[in-house]
């Protein structure tokens, strides 16, 4: 009997298939469990045997066109055979040539093609996993007979979100710094006394006239713009194997909003005071937390600052936000034992830990960056940093 | 709901206070069936009516159930309301012409003009060594005609209320009593309440699966429940209470909240009780099925005389629970 060739239903809740590749020609001989054809779904191209032996023929759909899962496409005939003709004939009620199209689109979606085992689902499993979207195939059935039961479907995380378009850049952005940009990292323990007195110092001026009172953030975001002038590779890009230097030291500012991580920058910090970085920085994150940002208050970043010490972090790395060629990870200050002179010492201390594109930096030119950073750092009266 | 009472009464008392209390309130109740006056039933269900409401009211007949029962119907189109009493379900089988073809249809071929408020008491259940002439449970036979109502109670308190609620029904209702039940005690209270039909009852809350299960299989069931508690598996039980009509809302409901059903009822498997609600649940709650619907009934045989074969033929606790556990094991 001629054996009808569908367009199989390969998940839950597919309508259609595109036929991808036909491997044989119609008037070729087929073996049973010989490839046939490739069909493209949403997830995946499938290649689909032949459940019987014959001649292909009758071939209806051609390579690229989207057919109706549970349609016939052709036919395998055995020698002597004829297609049935598309309209199903019928003598007293009867089928006289295959089977009716609806029983061949039953049989179709309940087969998952390519494989000769059904799995085992329930119904209400069936009813949450296409609702969910979920492949069921890939899902440990603990129900009679190994069926998949709806708490099976639990199990694999049903709960996804799609993120929103700043999560999605940021997730092609660190994405493709990490695996484009060949990262190191230096780290280096300093000494925050200075700058916690600086802090202090600052803190009893009390805030400016716009409120702006003075972080630790504001402090290191004035001290690299400083420091970084002396070392042009920290503030330069690697773009299409040259090194580029920027003209300008535009330092940025790591900030976690909702909708995803953005680096809102202070640009020129090397020729601002530290009380016009603490309103510049005032005015960029509200506007980040609000969801207004410019697209200026983004571009042209040519160093970043990460600092996670509000929340406790004592070290970490971070990722290279290229094309800048290097990224500072700041860690909390606090208090730690350190040995000086001879003696044990208690004072506030902070890990920095920097993050090289090694194209552009290499480990001494790094290490000379910290440790200048860490001497203006420790020693606040060496850089010139305006006050007023 | 009437108020919670103390007082306990057996499944053969409340029966009994339920006719006393109908009979004082009502002179049109009548009883009439074979050794049903100073014998009070070989099961003392009636004792004591005879005394309190005379012979012309607690009415002895011939043994000729086919002859009563049409004796039972001809009153109740004229005006009585007659509680005959069939001594054993098996004996429903002579009454079958007056109940299926008679009692079920005047309602309808006389256009609405004649009604037939009679109820037809009757026993089921096996287990009491009765052999196979006095053992079966046959109320499927009776619920396959439209324009009966087929009461099955499970306790005490729901035997006083439903019975109360069948006399007063206009229509011909089948009460069916499990034999095994007579002398379960339950609490009844002594007010005058009555138990809608179609309203089934949830004897037991639980999540995991649903145990449909009609008169002494309510018991079973809860048996069942508690053992299946201590595999962490909660059983919520519901009894139909009337299987015609069937209360399919609280069953559906409460399939779709445990995604499992088990549907356990006294009378043969083949074609029975459960049949018809397991292909509802498959019907209505199919897409909230987590494992096939298991149905569990008398085996489909004569019940046996020998006891221990006899017993093998019964759902038991034991059973409910392997059934149960079936649906959550993976092999």
């Amino acid at each position: 009997m001629a054996t009808s060739v569908i367009m199989p239903a390969l998940e839950m809740a597919q309508e259609t298939g595109k036929l991808v590749t036909w491997y044989k020609r119609e008037g070729e001989a087929v073996t049973k469990g010989e490839i046939l054809m490739a069909i493209e779904t949403d997830k995946a191209v499938i290649e689909i045997e032949a459940e019987a032996s014959g001649t292909l023929a009758a071939v209806r759909a051609q390579e690229g066109d989207v057919v109706t899962v549970g349609h016939v496409i052709a036919w395998l005939l055995a020698p002597g055979e004829t297609a049935p003709t598309d309209v199903v004939q019928t003598v007293s009620g009867r089928q006289t040539t295959g089977a009716p199209p609806q029983a061949q689109a039953v049989a179709a979606a309940q087969k998952p093609a390519g494989t000769g085992e059904r799995a085992l689902l329930s119904p209400k499993a069936r009813r949450l996993a296409a609702e969910r979207g979920v492949d069921v195939r890939a899902v440990h059935g603990s129900g009679p007979g190994g069926a998949v039961v709806a708490a099976d479907l639990e199990a694999t995380s049903p709960s996804s979100e799609q993120p929103g378009q700043a999560w999605r850049m940021m997730a092609d952005r660190v994405t493709a710094s990490w695996t484009s940009v060949p990262h190191f990292f230096l780290t280096r323990d300093v000494d925050a006394t200075g700058m916690a007195a600086t802090r202090a110092r600052l803190a009893l001026q009390g805030p400016n006239e716009a409120g702006d009172s003075v972080t630790y953030t504001d402090q290191l975001v004035a001290l690299v713009a400083r420091v970084i002038g002396k070392h042009p590779r920290l503030n330069a890009s690697w773009v299409d194997g040259t090194i580029r230097y920027h003209n300008e030291i535009n330092i940025g500012i790591a900030t976690a909003v909702e909708q995803g991580l953005v680096v809102p920058v202070i640009h020129g910090a090397d020729h601002l005071s530290i009380h016009d970085i603490a309103k510049r920085r005032r005015e960029v994150i509200a506007r980040a937390k609000a969801g207004r940002l410019q697209p200026a208050d983004l571009a042209q970043g040519t160093f970043t600052i990460s600092n996670l010490g509000m929340f406790g972090v004592d070290a970490f790395s971070a990722i290279v936000n290229a094309p800048q060629a290097a990224i500072l990870a700041v860690g909390r200050i606090a208090d730690r034992v350190v040995a000086q002179e001879g003696r044990a010492v208690v004072c506030p201390r902070m890990t920095l830990t920097l993050s090289c594109d090694h194209r552009v930096v290499d480990g001494a030119r790094g290490a000379e960056f910290l440790r200048d950073l860490a001497d203006g750092i420790e020693h606040p009266e060496n850089v010139s940093v305006a006050v007023g | 709901m009437p108020e919670t009472p103390q007082r306990e009464l057996t499944f053969a008392e409340a029966v009994r206070e339920a006719l006393a209390e109908e009979m004082r309130r009502d002179p049109r109740v009548v009883i009439l069936g074979e050794d049903v006056a100073e014998a009070g039933t070989p099961f003392k269900v009636l004792s004591g009516l005879v005394e309190e409401f005379g012979r012309a009211r607690v009415i002895d007949t011939p043994i000729s159930e086919a002859g009563f029962t049409g004796v039972a119907v001809g009153a109740a189109m004229t005006g009585m309301r007659p509680v005959a009493d069939i001594m054993f379900g098996d004996f429903l089988t002579l009454t079958m012409d007056q109940i299926v073809n008679q009692a079920a249809k005047i309602h309808y071929m006389s256009g609405g003009k004649l009604k037939v408020p009679m109820v037809l008491r009757t026993t089921m259940g096996a287990a009491r060594r009765s052999a196979a002439q006095h053992s079966q449970s046959l109320h499927v036979w009776l619920s396959h005609v439209p324009g009966l109502k087929v009461v099955l109670p499970s306790t005490p308190y729901d035997a006083k209320g439903l019975l109360k609620t069948a006399i007063r029904d206009d229509n011909p209702v089948v009460f069916i009593e499990d034999k095994m039940m007579f002398r379960m005690k339950g609490p009844v209270p002594s007010d005058d309440y009555t138990i809608p039909f179609g309203v089934a009852d949830v004897k037991r809350v639980g999540t995991d699966v649903t145990i449909v299960a009609t008169s002494s299989m309510v018991q079973t069931a809860l048996g069942a429940a508690r053992m299946l508690e201590d595999a962490g598996i909660s059983a919520e039980v519901i009894d139909p209470r009337t299987i015609s009509p069937l209360d399919r809302g609280t069953i559906i409901a409460s399939v779709k909240k445990t995604s499992r059903a088990v549907v356990v009822d006294e009378g043969h498997l083949q074609y029975g009780v459960t049949a018809e609600i397991a292909s509802m649940i498959a019907d209505e709650a199919f897409y909230h099925l987590d494992a096939p619907v298991k149905r569990l009934g008398a085996m489909d045989v004569p019940v046996p005389f020998s006891p221990p074969l006899e017993d093998a033929t019964v759902p038991t606790e034991e059973a409910l629970v392997d059934v149960v556990r079936g649906l959550f094991k993976k092999t």
